[in-house]
């Protein structure tokens, strides 16, 4: 008895081990593209360890489902079982997010910060690091990542199904969007 | 509590030793759960040193590498068309000695897989319970009658390694006139990098057409009869330059008679079967093999070129305990005609699947199921740029190339009877994304 308990013991230990290598092993692929861990070293490719497991989930499945536009995801992500995103969410989500301060000018940064307090604040915080429920934190994403995601939400030529999101970028002028966005590329922890 | 404590501990001496307290080898090696050598430092051999590191730091890694610099292939072709400055493709090795890799800077002369030793041309020697070979390739210049490895360093660089024959390419276009000829020669497959010859041809088109040299042509002599994202770059290439008879750019695939088969740099002239090409510049890029290292060891049994491996961790199917990834390795579905393509993804991918087949074994741990990837992004002109996406899986011992997750970027959007241009905002991202790849990729392996 008490070896069949132990026994049943440790294969649920091995299994849970196996998955979670498993798992692991299909997050390390996305590393080379989005920096190891997911936080990012090269400007136009964003940070994703310690993006909201909700939000990480719902962008894949809409580039596997073609419910939103993508360059590259879209091809990737259909390679992957529904389980398999939703792992490769529950692991990203799990990693602490780590901005990287960017720097900008001056007055960019102030007619960031103005388009900021006028409309993006209400969803992402005022540094971006206090969004709304089914936002990501925008506080040290890549300035340059985030200035090509917001040509998306502007161009017909994309299908971006967030439609708050896609109506707020147009209440702002597009050079008032890319400041914003240089803005909160420049915040820090 | 205590770990916080201990953390802060050892940033205090590490910081006060400076990155040196990482570095004491011997110490290290005493305790070591197992020795790994790492033969070649590219993005193979570096990737695989740096998480076998992440993964478990017990583990003592040595690599040996040749070269104190690293120059990345990858976009190399825009310091051709003088797009973009070397350096922003040169690392050290200081991140990989951050992480307490031994790096040794020596040429690795020969390997005793009885002993399990390297013996280094420095006179060294270093034991290893399990070997990594990742020499990358060499060039068989025997292949082309009349090149030789002193001419592709003068007058006929190939510039497929980059490096300073990247720079004397550069120098050649850059002096090449109005009216003049570049000539880039590919050879018969497989070779490093599959895009990488028709990527150059529209960077070299893209130089003459910003350099006032409109009347310049980019021929392609190809001994191939197809080449990969062959309908992305046709499309670029029609609406940037010209493609074809009359246009800047041509191909002459193998079925044309497009296989070099001697050069004569006196007369800067190529030879076909039938025909003779003259050129002001000859990119002749010799065909290539697994390098010689890999060879000498009798591990590159596919065509006595290249080191087949195993599925499920890379393990070579001659030698036990020696693991052969990048560019020296044939792996993939091979009977399916989606063979690992040679790239610097693939490398970096391959070198995390030994890394973590080692890291298990080491431990006592089941081994964990393999994926491979791959990706390679493609720059063809100001704000034009595409790419190709591979996933790979293991099933049964076997590679199952995964068409749902592979594929190049869109040709067209709208439908097979109806279709529509893809629109230009596509190519413009992609392209900024190139770079953002490239940094990335530097970073997971050297960083
Ligand atoms: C023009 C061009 C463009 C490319 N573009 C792309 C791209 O866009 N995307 C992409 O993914 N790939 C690209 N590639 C391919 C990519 O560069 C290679 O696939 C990649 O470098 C393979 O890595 P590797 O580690 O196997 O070999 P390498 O990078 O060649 O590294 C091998 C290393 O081993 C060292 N070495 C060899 N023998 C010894 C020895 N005996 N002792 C000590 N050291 C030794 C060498 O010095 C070298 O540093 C491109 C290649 C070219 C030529
Ligand atoms: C070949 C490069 C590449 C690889 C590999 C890659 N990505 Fe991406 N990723 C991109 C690009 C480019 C974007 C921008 C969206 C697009 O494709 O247009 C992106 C965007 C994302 C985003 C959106 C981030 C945000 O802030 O909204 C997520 C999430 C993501 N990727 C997850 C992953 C995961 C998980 C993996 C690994 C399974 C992965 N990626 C592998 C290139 C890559
Ligand atoms: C009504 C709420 C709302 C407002 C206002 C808003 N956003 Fe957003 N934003 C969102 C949500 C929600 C998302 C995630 C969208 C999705 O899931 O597709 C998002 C996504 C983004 C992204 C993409 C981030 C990434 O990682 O890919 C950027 C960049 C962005 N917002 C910038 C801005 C800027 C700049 C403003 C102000 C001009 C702004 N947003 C205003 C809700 C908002």
């Amino acid at each position: 008895m008490r070896k069949l308990l132990l026994a049943v013991m440790l294969t649920g230990l091995t299994s849970t081990a196996a998955a979670q290598t498993k798992i692991e092993v299909l997050a390390r692929t996305c590393n080379t593209c989005h920096g190891t861990g997911g936080v990012s070293a090269g400007t136009s490719m964003p940070s994703i360890g310690g993006l909201p497991r909700e939000y990480l989930k719902r962008v894949m499945k809409q580039w596997k489902y073609d419910e939103r536009s993508s360059i590259t995801m879209g091809r990737i992500v259909k390679g992957f079982s529904d389980d398999e995103i939703d792992a490769l969410a529950a692991y990203f989500a799990s990693r602490e997010w780590t901005p990287t301060p960017q720097k900008a000018a001056a007055d960019a940064l102030a007619a960031g910060e103005e388009a900021v307090r006028r409309v993006c604040t209400d969803c992402h915080g005022m540094k971006g690091g206090d969004p709304d429920i089914d936002a990501p934190p925008l506080d040290g994403q890549w300035g340059k990542y985030m200035a090509i995601e917001v040509e998306k939400y502007l161009s017909p030529e994309f299908k971006m199904p967030h439609r708050r999101m896609g109506k707020a970028v147009t209440e702002v002028k597009a050079t008032e969007a890319e400041a914003a966005v240089r803005y909160f590329g420049a915040q820090g922890r | 509590m205590h770990s916080i404590l201990r953390r802060d501990l050892l940033k205090v001496v590490s910081a006060a030793a400076g990155v040196a307290i990482l570095r004491v080898p011997q110490a290290r090696a005493a305790g070591a759960k197992a020795r790994v050598v790492v033969v070649g430092g590219g993005f193979a051999g570096a990737s695989c040193a740096r998480y076998l590191r992440l993964l478990d730091p017990g583990i003592d890694v040595t690599l040996i590498e040749r070269e104190r610099r690293y120059t990345s292939c990858p976009l190399s072709n825009e310091v051709v068309s003088g797009e973009r400055a070397i350096a922003t493709l040169q690392t050290g090795y200081g991140g990989l000695s951050e992480r307490g890799v031994r790096v040794v800077f020596d040429e690795a002369a020969r390997i005793d897989p009885v002993a399990k030793t390297v013996a280094t041309a420095g006179g060294k020697s270093f034991g290893y319970d399990f070997l990594v070979v990742s020499p990358g390739v060499d060039f068989d210049y025997g292949a082309v009658k009349g090149l030789t490895a002193e001419l592709a360093e003068t007058r006929l660089p190939h510039a497929w390694k980059a490096g300073p024959q990247t720079l004397l390419l550069r120098k050649q276009l850059d002096a090449m006139p109005d009216g003049g000829r570049f000539i880039i020669s590919v050879p018969k497959g497989p070779f490093r990098c599959p895009p990488g010859p028709y990527e150059r041809a529209a960077q070299v088109a893209m130089h003459c057409l910003h350099h006032g040299k409109k009347k310049a042509k980019v021929l392609i002599l190809d001994s191939n009869d197809s080449f990969s994202k062959k309908p992305l770059f046709e499309e670029a290439y029609k609406a940037l330059y010209g493609y074809g008879p009359g246009g800047m750019i041509e191909w002459v695939p193998a079925s044309s008679d497009g296989k070099v088969e001697e050069v004569d740099a006196k007369s800067m002239t190529c030879l076909t079967t039938f025909e003779n090409f003259t050129g002001d510049v000859l990119n002749i890029i010799p065909p290539h093999r697994a390098g010689k290292i890999a060879r000498d060891l009798g591990l590159a049994t596919v065509n006595g070129a290249w080191c087949p491996v195993r599925p499920e961790n890379m393990e070579s199917t001659v030698h036990k305990d020696i693991h052969v990834i990048g560019d020296a390795c044939v792996g993939g579905d091979v009977a399916g005609g989606n063979a690992f393509p040679k790239s610097a993804h693939m490398a970096n991918s391959q070198a995390k699947v030994v890394a973590a087949s080692l890291v298990a074994k080491v431990n006592g741990q089941p081994a964990p199921d393999p994926i491979y990837t791959n990706s390679c992004y493609s720059v063809v002109g100001h704000e034009w740029g595409f790419s190709v996406v591979h996933l790979f899986r293991v099933d049964s011992g076997q590679w199952v190339y995964v068409k749902q997750g592979s594929g190049i970027s869109p040709v067209s959007f709208g439908t097979k009877d109806a279709p529509k241009p893809v629109p230009r905002i596509y190519r413009k991202m992609e392209a900024e994304y190139a770079d953002g790849w490239l940094r990335n990729l530097m970073a997971d392996a050297f960083g």
